[in-house]
């Protein structure tokens, strides 16, 4: 496990790239109590800002899931390291997602992800996600993992 | 421990939620996945729900061997001990 991670370390573990790719930094995680805290930093020249909306700039709530999604699969990548070396497909089969606040170019986006059930090949994660102290979004998300060789 | 009604109850209620399953399709022996229809997903619910409600840790290995809601009541019966 990287001690301090690097975008690089980041990549190496999710698959997303541009302009997909919604973990910026991590923060901080602790295996053992299955949590972890990652970062996605917007800014007005974000690609979706364009359409959503013209002239009223908001992160759009599919965006902040997947974000949430990402650094989920961060997560899962540090409880099972045998699996997530083997750069598997992380597939989102259940999201429950409640939004409080919209969240603006500018903003940080501070997620903390929390395992309530991991499995080799599934996880159910408990999320929320911050703008400075104030909750803008929380839910759960379930998703599996498919290894390459297995739908090969 | 050996299972009581309530137990027993509380399971079916849970899976029920999950699955939205009429209660009297839910017969001990009836498979999840080759009677039911209850996919992976629903199954990963069906253990965390189990495992938030009764306090338990399933182990993984269980999990495969856990095919009908009276399996469930085995399982808890080893676990709540």
């Amino acid at each position: 496990m990287p001690q301090n991670w690097t975008i690089e370390d980041i990549q190496n573990f999710l698959p997303h790239r541009y302009p997909f790719l919604f973990v910026d930094k991590i923060l901080s995680i602790d295996a053992t109590a299955g949590k972890a805290v990652c970062a996605k930093n917007f800014t007005i020249n974000d690609y979706f800002f364009k359409g959503h909306f013209p002239g009223k700039p908001i992160v759009p709530g599919v965006i902040i899931t997947e974000a949430l999604a990402q650094s989920a699969i961060i997560l899962f990548s540090q409880l099972k390291p045998e699996i997530a070396r083997r750069h598997p497909d992380y597939l989102l089969a259940k999201t429950e997602m409640r939004f409080k606040k919209p969240v603006f170019p500018g903003d940080i986006l501070l997620m903390e992800v929390t395992a309530i059930k991991i499995l080799s090949n599934a996880g159910i994660i408990g999320v929320t996600a911050k703008v400075g102290d104030s909750l803008v979004a929380e839910g759960i998300l379930s998703f599996g993992i498919v290894l390459k060789a297995a739908h090969e | 421990m050996k299972i009581d009604e309530t137990i027993t109850n509380t399971v079916k209620k849970l899976v029920m939620d999950i699955t939205s399953l009429p209660e009297d399709k839910l017969t001990e022996t009836a498979k999840f996945v080759e009677e039911l229809g209850v996919d992976s997903m629903m199954a990963l619910e069906i253990v965390a729900a189990t495992e938030k409600k009764f306090r338990v840790v399933i182990p993984e290995e269980e999990i495969a061997k856990t095919r009908s809601i009276g399996d469930i009541y085995r399982l808890l019966e080893k676990l709540l001990k």
